[in-house]
Formats: C-alpha cells, sequence, structure tokens
C-alpha cells in the first residue's frame, strides 16, 4: 500500500533532507564543511598515493628514486590518509550533525567544533610529512608519530566533546539507534587511539605486547568504531531517505552489543606469535560478530522489503545501499579469514587487503558519500554543483570497488593454496599473485577518479556559496556606502 | 518535498509513510546466537588453553605442551642423556667406555656406581692426580665440568650415568645435589680421590 503522498513524492523525485531548523543549520554548517572539505582532499591526496603503491607493487622500478615515494612509505601514508584524513573527520562530521539534527537542538559550539575539525587535519598534514620522511611508527592504522597523532587526538576530543554536549542538551528526549551508536563510537575512538597510541609510541611496552595491541586497535577501529559510526548513519538515514518511518529498534539494539561485547575481541590472527588464547578468543569473537553482520541484513531487509526499488531510483540510497551490502560481504569475509586459521592460511594473504578494502572504501566511505550527497545540500541551501559527477561518481567507486576487491579476494585464494604447496618457494608463490594485483590497479584507478569528482563537486559547492555570500556582502556594503554618500 | 529527520509525537498515522514493519528480532537469530555461543566455548576450551599464557599455538592446552616439553623437577633420564652428550661425551665418550689419555671410563666404574655423595662432588670442583678405576691407574684432572648445570640437570645426568651401558645404580635427586652443593660451597679447589674415599 503506498499512499498518495508517496506516491506523488515518488513522482517529483527524490526526497531531499528537510533543512531543519535555522539555527541547526547555521550551527553545523562551517565546522561540518570544514570537516568535509578536508577529508575530501585528504582522500584523493590518498588515493593518489594508494594507486603509487599499487603500480610499485608489480613494477618496483616505477618512480624508484626519491625516498619519500618509496613503497613502503606511500603505502603507509596511503593507508593512514584514507582512514585518518577521510574516514575519521567525515564519520565525526555526520555523528555531529545527526547529534544536531535528531535531537533538535543546535550544535553546542560549533567554533569549537570548527577549531576541533581544523586540529585534526592540521594533525594528518603534520603526519602526512611524518611519514613520507620516514618517521612513520610501522603500525598499521598507527601510522603517525607521536606528535601527529597527538594533535588528531585533540581535535578528535573537541568534537567528541562537543557531539556529547550536543546530546546532552538535545530537545528530542527519547533517542533514536543513530545516536547511541554514534555517541559509544565518539567513546570508543577516543579510547582505543590514545590507548593504542600510549601504549606503542609514548611508553612502549615491549616485545609481542605491541603486536598484540596493534592488532586489538585495529580489530576495534575497522570492526567496532567503524560499525557504531557507519550503521548509526545508515539506521537513520536509511529508512527516512526511502520514505518510511524509523520502525521499532530491537534488532539495532541486538547488533549494538553484539558489536560492543564481541567485536572487540577481533582483530588477531590465527598465526600470531601470541599465547594461544588471543587468537582462540579473536576467532570466537570474530564468528560472534558475525551475528550482527546477519542482524544489520535483517535490518536493512525489513526497512526496504518491497522498495528495493526506491535505493536504485535515489543516488544517495544508492550509496547507502552498495555500502551497506560491502559491510555484510566485508563480514562475511572476515569470518571465513577467522575460520581458516593455521590450516589454511587466507589471512596471510591479499585476501585480507580485499577484507580492508571492503570494510574501509566498501562500507565506511561509501556510506559516508552518500550521508554527504544527503546532508550537504541542506546545510548550504542549494544543490550539488554537478549531479552528473555525484551519478557518475557512484559508478566509478561501485566498479572501482569490484575491480580492487575481487582480485585481490581471488589472488588472495590461490595464494593460501600455493602456500600449502612446500615445493613452491615463497617468491615464487608471491609472483603468482602478479596478474590479480595488476588487475587491482585498474581498480585504484576508477576509485581515485571517482573520489577526485567527489572533492571537485563539493569543492564547487561550496565555492558557489562564498561567491554568492561574497557578492550578497558587496551589494551590502555598496549600499551602505551609497546610502551613506547620499546622507552625506 | 522533504524528509523528517524528527520523530513524529505519535507513531504513524495512515496518510504519512508506511511504517516499517515492526523492529523485532527474528526467533532464528536468537538461535543462530546461542549456537554460535555454544560453538564458540567448544572451540575456545579446545584451542584457548585456558588463559594460559605459556601455550602458544600450534599447542592447544597446557597438557599437550606437557608432552613435548616434560616438566622440570623429578629425574628425566631423556633429559640427562642430552646433557650428558652434550657435556661430558667429549671426554668420557658417548658409549661411558672412556678415551684412553684423556678420561676414564663411567661404564661400571665403582666411583659412579659408588655413594652418591662422592658422586657429586667430582663434576661440582672437579678432580685431580691419581685415580684407580676398573682396576686401572689413571693420573689426570678434570674441570668442574658440572659447576655451572642446575640442580635439576646434574642429577639427571648423574642418574642417567648410573642406570646406563649396563650399570644397575640408583637415581641421583635434584636434592641430594642441592645438598653436596651446599656442603662444598664455593670451593674451586678440585678434589683429590684420596679425599673423596674419606666421603661416604
Ligand atoms: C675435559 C674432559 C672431561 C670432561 C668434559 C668430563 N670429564 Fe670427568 N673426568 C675427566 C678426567 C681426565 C678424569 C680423571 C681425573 C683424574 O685423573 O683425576 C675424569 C673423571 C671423572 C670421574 C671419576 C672417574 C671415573 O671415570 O669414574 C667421574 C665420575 C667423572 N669424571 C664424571 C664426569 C661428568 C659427570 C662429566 C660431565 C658433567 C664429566 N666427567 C666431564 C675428564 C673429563
Amino acid at each position: 500500500m503506498v499512499s498518495p503522498e508517496a506516491k506523488a513524492k515518488a513522482a517529483a523525485g527524490a526526497p531531499a533532507i528537510d533543512a531543519g531548523s535555522a539555527e541547526e543549520t547555521v550551527s553545523c554548517r562551517w565546522p561540518l564543511l570544514v570537516l568535509f572539505l578536508g577529508a575530501a582532499g585528504w582522500l584523493v591526496a590518498g588515493s593518489l598515493l594508494g594507486l603509487l603503491a599499487s603500480i610499485k607493487f608489480h613494477s618496483p622500478m616505477f618512480l624508484a628514486e626519491p625516498a619519500w615515494l618509496t613503497y613502503g612509505r606511500v603505502k603507509a601514508a596511503s593507508a593512514a590518509l584514507l582512514v585518518y584524513g577521510f574516514c575519521v573527520p567525515t564519520a565525526l562530521g555526520v555523528g555531529l550533525w545527526l547529534m544536531s539534527r535528531l535531537g533538535r537542538v543546535a550544535l553546542a559550539g560549533p567554533v569549537v567544533a570548527g577549531f576541533g575539525g581544523g586540529l585534526l587535519h592540521a594533525g594528518v598534514a603534520v603526519g602526512l610529512v611524518g611519514v613520507l620522511r620516514g618517521d612513520g611508527t610501522g603500525f598499521l592504522h598507527l601510522e603517525f608519530p607521536a606528535g601527529a597523532a597527538g594533535l588528531v587526538f585533540l581535535g578528535y576530543l573537541l568534537l567528541g566533546t562537543v557531539g556529547v554536549l550536543t546530546l546532552y542538551r538535545r530537545r528530542e528526549a527519547r533517542m533514536e539507534a543513530a545516536q547511541w551508536f554514534v555517541l559509544a563510537g565518539l567513546f570508543w575512538f577516543g579510547w582505543i587511539y590514545s590507548t593504542a597510541n600510549l601504549c606503542l609510541l609514548v611508553f612502549p611496552v615491549r616485545g609481542v605486547a605491541q603486536a598484540a595491541i596493534n592488532y586489538w586497535h585495529t580489530g576495534n577501529l575497522l570492526g567496532v568504531w567503524m560499525g557504531l559510526m557507519g550503521l548509526g548513519t545508515v539506521f537513520a538515514l536509511l529508512p527516512r531517505l526511502a520514505g518510511r518511518e524509523p520502525g521499532r529498534e530491537y534488532v539495532a539494539m541486538f547488533v549494538f552489543w553484539v558489536l560492543l561485547l564481541f567485536g572487540s575481541w577481533t582483530g588477531i590472527p590465527a598465526t600470531a606469535p601470541l599465547p594461544a588464547w588471543m587468537p582462540a578468543l579473536s576467532t570466537v569473537g570474530t564468528v560472534l560478530s558475525g551475528l550482527g553482520v546477519l542482524g544489520v541484513a535483517v535490518i536493512v531487509h525489513q526497512t526496504l522489503a518491497g522498495r528495493y526499488g526506491s535505493v536504485w531510483r535515489d543516488e544517495r540510497l544508492r550509496f547507502l545501499g552498495l555500502g551497506v551490502a560491502a559491510y555484510v560481504v566485508g563480514g562475511v569475509m572476515q569470518v571465513v579469514e577467522a575460520l581458516s586459521g593455521r590450516s589454511w592460511m587466507l589471512h596471510f594473504t591479499w585476501f585480507t587487503a580485499a577484507r580492508e578494502w571492503m570494510q574501509v572504501y566498501g562500507y565506511l566511505a561509501l556510506v559516508m558519500f552518500g550521508t554527504v550527497y544527503a546532508i550537504v545540500p541542506a546545510l548550504v541551501g542549494v544543490d550539488w554543483w554537478s549531479r552528473r559527477f555525484l551519478r557518475l561518481h557512484f559508478w566509478l567507486a561501485g566498479a572501482g570497488l569490484l575491480f580492487v576487491a575481487a582480485p585481490l579476494a581471488a589472488g588472495g585464494v590461490v595464494e593460501a593454496a600455493r602456500l600449502l604447496n612446500p615445493a613452491l618457494g615463497f617468491v615464487e608463490v608471491s609472483r603468482g599473485t602478479l596478474m590479480f594485483l595488476r588487475l587491482s590497479t585498474i581498480g585504484e584507478l576508477l576509485i581515485l577518479a571517482g573520489n577526485g569528482l567527489f572533492f571537485v563537486n563539493l569543492a564547487g559547492t561550496v565555492a558557489g556559496i562564498c561567491r554568492r555570500a561574497l557578492a550578497d556582502a558587496l551589494r551590502r556594503w555598496g549600499a551602505e556606502t551609497t546610502g551613506e554618500g547620499a546622507a552625506a | 518535498m522533504s524528509v523528517e529527520m524528527r520523530r513524529p509525537a505519535q507513531p504513524a498515522t495512515e496518510g504519512r509513510e508506511e511504517p516499517t514493519p515492526q523492529g523485532a528480532v527474528p526467533m532464528w537469530l536468537f538461535i543462530l546466537l546461542f549456537v554460535a555461543l555454544f560453538w564458540g566455548m567448544n572451540y575456545f576450551d579446545r584451542h584457548g588453553a585456558w588463559f594460559n599464557g605459556r601455550v602458544y599455538a600450534p599447542y592447544r592446552s597446557l597438557a599437550e605442551l606437557q608432552m613435548h616439553q616434560p616438566p622440570t623437577g623429578g629425574i628425566n633420564l631423556e633429559r640427562g642423556r642430552a646433557v650428558y652428550e652434550s657435556v661430558c661425551a667429549l671426554c668420557h665418550g658417548v658409549d661411558g667406555k672412556g678415551k684412553p689419555g684423556q678420561a676414564p671410563p663411567l661404564a661400571g666404574a665403582e666411583w659412579v656406581l659408588g655413594p652418591v655423595n662422592r658422586l657429586v662432588r667430582i663434576p661440582l670442583a672437579g678432580l685431580t692426580g691419581p685415580i684407580e678405576v676398573n682396576g686401572q691407574q689413571w693420573n689426570l684432572a678434570m674441570p668442574a665440568m658440572g659447576a655451572a648445570l642446575s640442580d635439576e640437570d646434574l642429577a639427571a645426568v648423574l642418574s642417567y650415568m648410573r642406570t646406563s651401558w649396563g650399570n644397575k645404580g640408583t637415581e641421583v635427586t635434584a636434592e641430594q645435589v642441592g645438598a653436596v652443593r651446599k656442603e662444598i660451597g664455593n670451593r674451586t679447589q678440585p678434589f683429590t680421590a684420596a679425599e673423596l674415599l674419606t666421603v661416604q
């Protein structure tokens, strides 16, 4: 049963996010634009470096000369930019927006939030220079040297405080799933990022305990934090964009507790050089988290049942839909990887890289693209600079994801199979994956192009409103001076 | 023409957008959760060694680990053989028959099978001067080859010597070695055969 109103709505095209009250919009505008615009810039830089690294892996002589362009540095820099340059600021920005809009209250401390965003981006800039100079830490997903990590953390602290205060001041007493997800995400990031940096860089623990902390941080960052921030966003936006009232949220609560209780154990592969209970517990945690992934699929199905077509018609929903699909696929891949264990060492191959692409880019980045596309027009009061870029971005992102993740996953399976053959040397096995890596380079190229369109579109939109504001100000100033002249 | 981010004060009434079908948790998800929890407990029980920090993969439990790495304490003749072959066999021979001009035999030797207190003193402080072994005269010098070994290792090697190559002696315990070590203190002077014969 489609109501006449809904029918009219569908006929008139996709619904836009409502502008909210003036004070909500105004308070969110600049802090969010600072976060999003900087993030889009880092994203382009990160995918460019990633493309370089991908090419170098099969053509090592490519740009081999300057030290700062060597594989180890550009690879680490691109990983750090994707996570700390793009995912963290965008997800925090979207989180703040949800806190304000769902609580029907202006952002608490927009200036502080804007400053926090600036600090975060400054930290990323310092970190990028550090990694390229060779001061990277060597820890995956914690690449930035301590000083840069400190700046990032300070920026996060300001933004997180604003988020929590905004929630505290909300005028809508009842909280919905998105709010508890984001709230938990705000605390979670502070906990894991500070603990990992303190224990690895500031007061380094000894020996293999470092590996344990690094695994723990990665598992929590990718599994729990990204899960919380992205799913919260999806749960808030998916029903609304699909034209449905948000329903009851028991499954969301199920997913929430599964993530917090079991997701936090994940991340330690079966061959880690750690006491056996750690990988064993991590494997159990991964399988149990798989139930949260199923729960997400249930929620999406409950929300969209009978309306899958609407996902297709609305570009923003396409991003969200593909993002959630990638979440489910990534979750299943993680379970397979954990269960393959020591007998079939998938996590020791490119399969892990494919899974991380699914989780970081396929899931979180795509969800964030869709959300930014949905909320920026309401924030700035004008539509996107280019609708065509927006549509094209989706195709580039989707095709890029396919071309990166599918070959890497297939290459990983082949690699794992050949690793079991004692007659084959390690170098030989690695060489056998080159074909897959070349294919994934094509995927990275497509992704870079899509990210470029995203940046240009966002920058163009912001430049448009800046120009308009400037013109307004000039006109007003002109009117004032001529008025004054007349008075004199 | 816009999506309302706000929740309606009351549940959706007709005319507004369709409500999402009730978001209850499907029963099968709970059943799966319990199945997974049960599996998880079993898996952890089999692979996790119950949080024992000494057990690393591929071992799954302390018991399995101990099968491969015998416990310290208690006499272990396999260990004794390993120590003997790496520390003593160079002079006394793997077969314990000694080597002419280098070291007297241990197989059948009254010094090996005699009083434990006497035997333990030899590797702890060394032996020098004339000595009769199996009716043959020797006059050489042996450094304190066993001084650096732990009580357990020395007891294991002496027990191995007393029960191998046709020797039928009793085993030596780590406590006996410890007691002698205390008795002779930090003596660096090697014993002589005559001096040893006064020890019972
Ligand atoms: C450097 C060569 C050397 C090594 C190594 C050595 N011994 Fe001796 N051992 C000798 C010599 C030489 C004598 C005879 C000393 C003498 O003539 O007074 C001797 C004598 C003995 C005797 C008494 C005589 C007999 O044969 O019954 C015992 C018991 C003995 N060694 C035990 C050990 C044990 C136990 C070890 C290992 C912890 C050991 N030795 C390692 C050279 C060695």
